[in-house]
């Protein structure tokens, strides 16, 4: 079986530094796997630990996004295409727009697997959209995944509720975090992933400019923090009654 | 301008709606509301009741939904089109911007208009950062819940379109509520959160039992429920779980992650305990205690049991 | 924040022009590893709330001690100052952890320069890998660095050594698979393989110190320990000079976590000053802590690039021992210096908080260890001296 996982090279938010006037500092801003990546990558290595088969990893990025391919390619997977595109001048469609013809190019894959969203801009619209250009059944949200013969059994984790249901393959599916504990590529393998094959593929090419009007970003300002920092201090029953008394002040206890 | 509104979720529906408010020129007829299948009695609508005939339900698969929007979109042209930012909301809104090739935004918190262009506030970077961003009309976005009060208006007309038959790829073997009488973190004025910083399970009962005397609920970091597996999904609070805005959230051992601060940043008082005084969470609190919450929390029992 | 900071990354493109980035990349992936599963603990190794026996061997499978060895015996085959880098950066996860694997390598190192062809084919992969760990017995109760008065003695019987005596303040002991113990023969003393368990290796009691809480230190009793004539490690009466060889990479990697330890205390100490106020401003506002924080900078970038100078003359096959003593002399006793600044910086909270005075109590013991920093200064001025006509 052939199994694609799709990985964004994201903005490292723990990184990420604001400037003076208070606008975050995206130029030369620290990438990593999107958090929730690593979780689709181990979902296609445990499928295809139990199906065999082939792991193709897709990136839509610059040079920098190599370093994520790597990773994914470092986990297990066993070859890697990148799409170049500028990713910040790459709205959500675009994007999708870009891995659906690589897939196709380079398919047919029996799983395409992405996470629910990338950690950086958590918009989840890659994954559904992917399963619409592509024309395939898609399962949002997965947080269990069998595959049986030509068809999987999926359970989705809705807000409030868990959803089972069947597809036949291929299939597009997203994956929510909690579906397993993605693996550390131990360092043999982050030395050995240089050697597996990784195809560019130019993004221009691939998918001309102007299928849509894409979505931007007008401007990005800090979240300002109003809170009040007070730290309270004593012994344990000290500074549990100041905080009682804050609390009451405030209005946020029950009478 | 035409402004359409649709959540598989009537309350949210009705959220929806007020965001559309804010994007329809006033001179217009209003925000047309969606219902699928046959009408809805509890969405509420500043305009019409859009009715989409055709599939069975009212709560179809995404897939459906999106699809039945679209055959009605095709031939309606609205200018934009508003989604409740749910799971399968978001599903609802990527295919029908893939289907529709326009742009789609997310998660707005606020949305606006310029008659050009669809405006949208939101968080990005796990919170630390709102972004404007926008798109050219005709487009659609994502409206995050909880960010508009709920539209009790009743529509002025009913119109119907018939989108036909459409079939859904994947089939729904069953659907489970999560946790029977679970919790409705949504809507409790008082949280008290659990982190790593508990040792082990049994002792939730006793943060369990403070959110009880204090009449709010329990929830808790992502560690707790997606790697320890010690509470359902559902107490998840974070960007990835349940985002909440109770009055006081009071964070139990929780180091602060942004991802988890991305889920309760809109508190109106947070307060934190933890041991480590360089724990993040205290840079997003009003009131910090840098102490062992084995001591702490039964010192706030007692001072709260017996004060004034 | 990433224990791996760009700072580093600078460093390995300055000592590595070429291959840089493959290098930072090893670094880096052992950095979130640490930042993981071992910083967020290394108060409760202290306190013994946590064992560090988890998360040592999880580290060592990452394959942490791969890193300077060829790929025949399962390493990485990368430069010693990529290794040394790593220690340093386990020294800021958790310096329990960084001596207790330091101590591990450098038998690995020991087994590869002197072991026989079987030695390193049976032995060298497992303690790679991390399948098994290793302890290094040299010091007595009696004698320290001078590995020529030892009282421990080897005597051939038939096809075995028979070893009695005592090895003391002996990191890993009781936990290792695999201890490198020296001891006395007609040639005088030698190098041999005891595998644990070994009817006749016993293990005192675990020794309460000042610091390293997290690592295990104890004596080792041997009495009439049986090995097979085959775990004689390169020739008898050579095992002075093997110890003092290995001693010396062991300088490079000792100087490296105490880089490591000083960043920790130093990062902390300088966020503290950021924030802590007094007399209505930051107190990193003013001059004297400002002086501090100066000095402190500069002293650790000073050891970091010691340790640096000495691996890249390691790695060039040169004589290293003056420059690794050096490093190892400067970065210990940088690293109290810079510990203790940390104290004062926080104040009474570093006077009585473990987390804050851990890293000065941690760092004390490295001027002792693996060579005080006085025998140290002995051997480089002796180099020194005799390298003048």
């Amino acid at each position: 079986m052939r199994f694609a996982v799709c990985v964004k090279h994201a903005i490292d938010e723990t990184e990420l530094r604001i400037d003076s006037s208070g606008k975050p500092q995206l130029d030369g801003a620290a990438g990593k796997m999107s958090t929730f990546d690593k979780n689709a990558v181990e979902e296609a290595l445990r499928l295809r630990s139990a199906q065999s088969g082939e792991v193709v990893a897709f990136t839509v990025g610059g040079p920098d996004a190599r370093k994520t391919l790597k990773e994914a390619l470092a986990m297990g997977a066993d070859r890697g295409v990148i799409i170049s595109a500028d990713l910040l001048a790459t709205d959500t469609l675009r994007t999708a727009e870009l891995l659906a013809a690589a897939i196709t190019k380079t398919g047919p894959y029996d799983v395409i697997l992405c996470s629910e969203g990338s950690s950086d801009t958590y918009d989840g619209q890659v994954p559904p959209m992917l399963g619409e250009l592509l024309g395939l059944p898609y399962a949002g949200y997965s947080r269990k995944i069998e595959v049986v013969g030509g068809s999987a059994k999926i359970e989705r984790s809705l807000e409030d509720s868990v959803e089972a249901v069947e597809s036949s393959l291929p299939l597009v599916a997203s994956v929510v975090s909690e579906i397993n504990e993605p693996r550390y590529p131990t360092l043999i393998q982050i030395m050995q992933s240089s050697m597996k094959p990784v195809e560019e593929l130019n993004g221009e090419q691939l998918v001309q400019q102007g299928t849509h009007k894409q979505s931007s970003v007008v401007s990005m300002v800090a979240q300002t923090s109003s809170r009040k920092h007070v730290m309270i201090e004593g012994s344990p029953d000290e500074a549990a009654s100041k905080l009682v008394e804050a609390l009451v002040k405030e209005g946020v206890l029950p009478k | 301008m035409s402004v359409w509104v649709y959540s598989e979720s009537e309350g949210i529906s009705d959220e929806v709606a007020s965001a559309a408010l804010d994007i329809s020129e006033p001179t217009s007829a209003g925000p047309s509301v969606i219902d699928i299948g046959q009408v809805r009695d509890g969405t509420h609508s500043a305009g019409d009741k859009l009715v989409l005939k055709g599939p069975p339900s009212t709560e179809p698969p995404p897939q459906v939904a999106a699809e039945a929007i679209f055959r009605a979109a095709k031939e309606l042209r609205p200018a934009s089109i508003l989604i409740g930012a749910t799971r399968n909301g978001r599903e609802v809104a990527s295919r029908l911007a893939a289907k529709l090739r326009v742009g789609c935004l997310s998660d707005a918190f606020k949305v606006s208009c310029d008659g050009q262009n669809l405006f949208a506030e939101r968080n990005v970077y796990a919170g630390k950062v709102v972004a404007m961003v926008t798109c050219p009309l005709p487009s659609i976005a994502t409206v995050k819940v909880g960010a508009y009060p709920r539209l009790g208006s009743t529509p002025k007309e009913t119109r119907e379109v018939d989108v036909g038959q459409i079939d859904s790829q994947v089939r729904v073997l069953r659907r489970e509520k999560k946790v029977v009488g679970s919790v409705d973190l949504k809507s409790a004025r008082v949280i008290v959160s659990a982190g790593r910083g508990v040792k082990k399970r049994e002792d939730l009962a006793m943060l369990a039992d403070l959110a009880k005397e204090m009449q709010g609920a329990l929830g808790c970091s992502r560690p707790l429920s997606s790697d320890l597996g010690w509470l359902p999904e559902e107490h998840h609070i974070g960007l990835t779980g349940v985002t909440v805005k109770p009055d006081l959230y009071l964070a139990v051992g929780i180091s602060g992650q942004l991802q988890h601060v991305a889920g309760m940043k809109d508190s109106k008082i947070v307060a934190a305990i933890n041991t480590d005084k360089d724990a993040p969470i205290f840079q997003a609190s009003d009131y910090g205690i840098v102490g062992d919450l084995y001591q702490v929390i039964p010192a706030i029992r007692r001072a709260f049991t017996s004060r004034g | 924040m990433a224990i791996y900071s760009p700072e580093h990354r600078r460093l390995i493109k300055v000592f590595h022009p070429q291959k840089h980035d493959e290098y930072s990349e090893v670094l880096s992936s052992l950095s979130s590893f640490m930042e993981k599963e071992i910083l967020p603990n290394s108060s409760k190794f202290d306190s013994g709330e946590l064992s560090i026996k988890g998360p040592r061997k999880a580290l060592l499978q990452h394959g942490m001690c791969q890193i300077p060895f060829p790929s025949e015996y399962g390493g990485l085959g990368l430069p010693f100052s990529v290794y040394a880098n790593a220690i340093e950066l386990l020294g800021t996860a958790d310096a329990s952890i960084a001596l207790s694997v330091e101590i591990h390598n450098a038998v690995s190192e020991g087994l590869y320069r002197y072991g026989n062809d079987g030695q390193k084919k049976e032995f060298l992969p497992d303690l790679l890998s991390g399948k098994s760990l290793a302890s290094f017995a040299l010091t007595e109760p009696a004698s320290g660095s001078d590995a020529g008065t030892m009282a421990t003695v080897a005597e051939r019987k038939g096809g075995e050594y028979s070893i009695s005596g005592s090895k003391m303040f002996i990191t890993n002991a009781g936990e290792a698979d695999l201890y490198l113990v020296f001891a006395n023969t007609p040639k005088g003393p030698s190098c041999f393989l005891v595998e644990s368990p070994n009817r006749g290796m016993k293990f005192g009691d675990d020794l309460k110190k000042l610091g390293m809480r997290g690592s295990r230190t104890s004596e080792v009793i041997f009495s009439d320990c049986r090995v097979p004539a085959g775990n004689l490690v390169g020739e008898e009466g050579k095992g002075a000079d093997y110890a003092k060889e290995i001693l010396h990479g062991a300088r490079i990697v000792v100087a490296a976590l105490n880089v490591g330890i000083s960043q920790l205390a130093y990062d902390e100490a300088l966020r503290y000053a950021k924030q802590r106020r007094a007399f209505g401003k930051s107190i990193s506002e003013f001059q004297l802590i400002r002086a501090k924080i100066a000095d402190m900078k500069t002293e650790i970038n000073a050891g970091r690039l010691l340790y640096f100078y000495a691996s890249s003359i390691k790695e060039s096959g040169g004589d290293f021992s003056s420059e690794a003593s050096q490093a190892k002399v400067f970065a210990t006793e940088m690293s109290l210096r810079v510990c203790d600044q940390a104290i004062q910086i926080y104040g009474g909270y570093g006077y009585t908080s473990d987390e804050l005075h851990r890293h000065w109590r941690d760092a004390r013991l490295l001027t002792i260890g693996e060579g005080t920093s006085e025998v140290l200064r002995m051997l480089i001025a002796k180099r020194e001296l005799a390298r003048t006509p």
